[in-house]
């Protein structure tokens, strides 16, 4: 088979104010599974779009093999048979298997689809990647991995030189992913470039052959899986980390306001206990699909638990609602601001106060001077960029929305405060802010648990890490003896 | 100073816009008003202003209930079978109990409180299906739509009801007050049910929650406002206005008919969209709605004025929602 490679030369891609990309020169070649790593914002994602015909580059060229590329959009890219896989699902739920492969393109005979092809063809291909699926299942009725399987055999389907996977294991589930990798390795077989992002390290030695690791916008180092380490990779991920130091005059009391004692949910988390005290920031480090999302959600009664109980200032809480939570005096930020924080289309007076309605209210009746100034309070606490709080929510940046969930919490006067990824996709200033509102909260004497998977987050903000792995909380540190290094090996460890 | 004007200007210009926009409905109608006024003679009479209204308050007033339901961003397509079995049960109950010996007045009262109470029953179980089970109110309410018309027509035996009503019951839908020129009483259930609705949509927690759950339940849940409640306010709200459009129904032309208020839930949609309220929940108004009522009465009243025939009638209206729909699915997506 002959090798085939996709070459870049110096490119480099700036947005206002960051260098998402600086001089990358890389080259992934066919044959091998090529890993790309790098946390949060190290510009993979960039890349990636970048060889697949979304975005340009600001500056540099790429090759596939000695051709120069040049894409204006990402049907070029295809054309050059550059295709990308992402976490997305594309997939119509209610149709067959084949004709989610070869949708828009069903082969036809005397204007009629020819569904005798149609089905033939899927199964040569699924047959390629050496999964046994039906070609005429309905897609919805598939488990997880079989549909990321089915995206990449449509991505297939183009016949490609190039395959791009987006974090293709991040909603399945570990048995699962052995299958996907199987699959994956068929592709790589066929003679094709296989660039398979992701930020599970412990999949590395599984799957992949070289590891490409990028760091704040450049290329740190290319690698073979098999001669390194986890920590070596940790480190190139990381390199020397600053972490800025938290207020020391935080005083966390010993009283416990909030136990969580044996929580399970079956799928999600297992067995988890912890204790949180008055005034402390406790954070929660844990990769995508540890489980943390859904304790917080469960905490806050939005899903049900199978187990557990749940003492808030020595009151036992058993079937919890989020009506329940809110009159105990807990708060929740939640993980998408946009579809489960905010009403984007009513105007930042109401969305500062639908959390405090009651408060707001004489009884039952409206009282829209409160009301105002309510929404007024937050504006200017938390500053909050805006000429008319009657402005419609949507009208504000990234930040200042996150900081109008924020606000239509604190409008409750919280007891304790869950944050669930609270500096996701919002700018270094803003996030600042966030922090200073969590410190400032904490000297009132609110509790403060913290989820994010930045981890210099944590160990900037918290009093007290907690790990969570698989679903199970699985040690405790202290945020000042313990480096972004060795807590990023802690929550990425297999076990 | 240029770019202070530059910059302050366009603003301006843009909210003036946007008020506009946000009274378009006002504004056509004061000018369709104005226009009728001077090309259709007896338009401006105090006669047929009462008549428009009147023709108009028995869809109105389920309109009011029907605009909460939609801010909600649910539908109640079972209101028009209601109107028609409300009145046959105020007609049977008046008709079986006084052949029993009961006073007429009381078995009136009695059949209209158990319409009232079968209004909450409904209400409640719309929401408990929809809720509970994550049916689309469509379909929950498709089912009701189906149901009690033919319960209706059971309990009727399928043919009018007619002259067991109290006198006072009849004037529910036909009286006036004021005499023969005065107000119709449709009129003025329409007016106190608009007050009414406005009052939980505007002044009240619930209301609040409403046009919350209506925009993104999911954030209300999790604002810890209490959805299904929401909901279930919306749908009682909607079905008691239909019982109480019932009774005004039966009681005009004196009589318990299951037919009554057949496919009137398309009418009373379009009103209430014709008034501004978006079909994704979140945004409306009964004030819209109220003028949307208007509307459509006047448009029907101008052209049947004019001597237009009711089949352009109908294109006419068609036409109207159709610009209505466009005009409020563009506001919705202007941000300030």
């Amino acid at each position: 088979m002959s090798e085939i490679q996709i070459r870049t030369e110096n490119i480099t891609k700036i947005y206002p104010g960051t260098r998402a990309l600086d001089n990358v020169s890389l080259s992934f070649v066919n044959d091998k599974v090529n890993a790309l790593v790098g946390k949060n914002g190290s510009g993979k994602s960039t890349l990636v779009k970048i060889l697949a015909g979304a975005i340009k580059p600001t500056s540099g060229e790429f090759f596939l093999n000695d051709e120069k590329l040049h894409f204006d959009s990402t049907s070029d890219a295809y054309a050059k048979g550059i295709v990308s896989v992402y976490q997305e699902m594309s997939l119509i739920p209610g149709l067959s298997v084949a004709e989610n492969i070869f949708m828009g393109r069903l082969p036809k005979k005397n204007y009629q689809i020819d569904w005798r092809k149609t089905f033939n063809m899927a199964e040569e291909l699924l047959n390629q990647m050496k999964v046994s699926i039906d070609p005429h299942t309905l897609v919805y009725r598939l488990p997880m991995w079989q549909m990321q399987v089915v995206e990449i055999v449509k991505a297939l389907s183009f016949r490609p030189k190039m395959i791009m996977l987006d974090e293709p294991t991040s909603a399945l589930a570990q048995n699962e992913v052995h299958s996907l990798f199987n699959a994956i390795r068929a592709l790589r077989d066929q003679g094709v470039i296989v660039i398979y992002i992701t930020h599970k390290l412990q999949e590395l030695p599984q799957i992949s052959d070289t590891v490409t690791v990028l760091r704040d916008g450049k290329s740190v180092g290319v690698v073979n899986t098999k001669e390194v380490s986890h920590k070596e990779i940790i480190h190139m991920m990381f390199g020397e980390v600053k972490i800025q130091s938290r207020p020391k005059n935080i005083k966390i009391s010993n009283e416990c306001v909030l136990e969580v004692k044996d929580f399970s949910s079956t799928g999600w988390f297992k067995d988890v206990s912890f204790n949180l005290h008055r005034g402390e920031v406790l954070g929660i480090a844990g990769m995508l699909g540890s489980g943390r999302t859904e304790l917080l959600r469960s905490i806050f009664g939005v899903d049900q638990v199978d187990k557990g109980e749940l003492i808030v200032e020595g009151n036992p809480y058993h079937n919890l609602n989020p009506i329940k939570m809110v009159k105990a005096g807990l708060g929740l930020t939640p993980e998408n601001r946009k579809t489960q924080g905010l009403i984007l289309m009513h105007s930042i007076r109401d969305n500062l106060t639908y959390a405090s309605m009651n408060l707001t209210a004489d009884g039952w009746i409206e009282n829209t001077r409160k009301r105002n100034q309510f929404a007024e309070r937050q504006v200017k606490d938390l500053q909050i960029m805006t000429s008319n709080i009657g402005n419609r929510c949507d009208t504000l940046s990234g930040g200042n929305q996150q900081k109008v969930v924020v606000g239509n919490w604190l409008n409750t006067d919280p007891k304790i405060m869950l944050y669930d990824e609270p500096s996701r996709g919002i700018d270094v200033s803003a996030k600042q802010q966030i922090f200073e509102i969590m410190w400032e909260q904490a000297r009132k004497g609110v509790s403060t648990i913290f989820v994010s998977s930045e981890l210099e987050e944590l160990l900037e903000v918290c009093h007290r890490i907690l790990i969570m792995r698989h679903g199970r909380i699985v040690d405790e540190v202290d945020p000042d003896k313990v480096s972004v290094n060795e807590l990023y090996e802690m929550c990425m460890r297999g076990d | 100073m240029e770019t202070t004007a530059n910059g302050i200007l366009p603003m301006k210009r843009n909210k003036v816009f946007l008020f506009f926009l946000d009274h378009i409905i006002e504004v056509c109608l004061l000018v369709l008003i104005i226009g009728l006024a001077i090309g259709a003679e007896g338009f401006m009479s105090w006669a047929n202003w009462m008549n428009i209204l009147r023709a108009n308050s028995l869809k109105g007033v389920i309109a009011m209930g029907m605009t909460m339901v939609m801010v909600a961003h649910l539908i109640d397509l079972s209101i028009g079978s209601i109107v028609g079995l409300s009145g046959v049960i105020v007609a049977v109950v008046c008709r079986d109990m006084s052949a029993r010996g009961m006073d007429l007045d009381i078995a009136c009262v009695l059949g209209m409180f158990l319409c009232l109470l079968m209004a909450f029953g409904i209400g409640s179980m719309h929401t408990y299906f929809e809720h509970k089970f994550r049916l689309p109110s469509f379909i929950v309410t498709l089912v009701s739509m189906g149901l009690f018309l033919g319960l209706a027509g059971r309990l009727s035996g399928g043919f009018p009801i007619a002259n067991q009503f109290p006198e006072w019951y009849n004037a529910l839908g036909g009286g006036r007050i004021g005499g023969q020129n005065g107000i119709p009483i449709p009129v003025i259930v329409l007016l106190i049910s608009f007050v009414v609705v406005w009052f939980i949509m505007g002044k009240t927690t619930t209301g609040r929650a409403t046009y919350a759950v209506g925009g993104n339940p999911e954030s209300a849940r999790l604002s810890g406002i209490n959805v299904a409640k929401t909901k279930r306010v919306a749908f009682i709200v909607v079905q008691i206005m239909a019982v109480i459009s019932g009774f005004m129904t039966s009681g005009q032309v004196m009589s318990g008919t299951f037919t009554f208020g057949k496919s009137w839930e398309m009418d009373v949609i379009a009103a209430v969209v014709v008034g501004g309220a978006s079909f994704d929940g979140g945004i409306g108004t009964v004030w819209g709605t109220l003028v949307g009522v208007i509307f459509i009465g006047v448009i029907g009243n101008g052209m049947t004025l004019l001597n237009i025939d009711v089949h352009t009638q109908y294109i006419v209206k068609a036409v109207v929602m159709f610009l209505a729909v466009l005009l409020t699915s563009y506001r919705t997506r202007i941000k300030l």
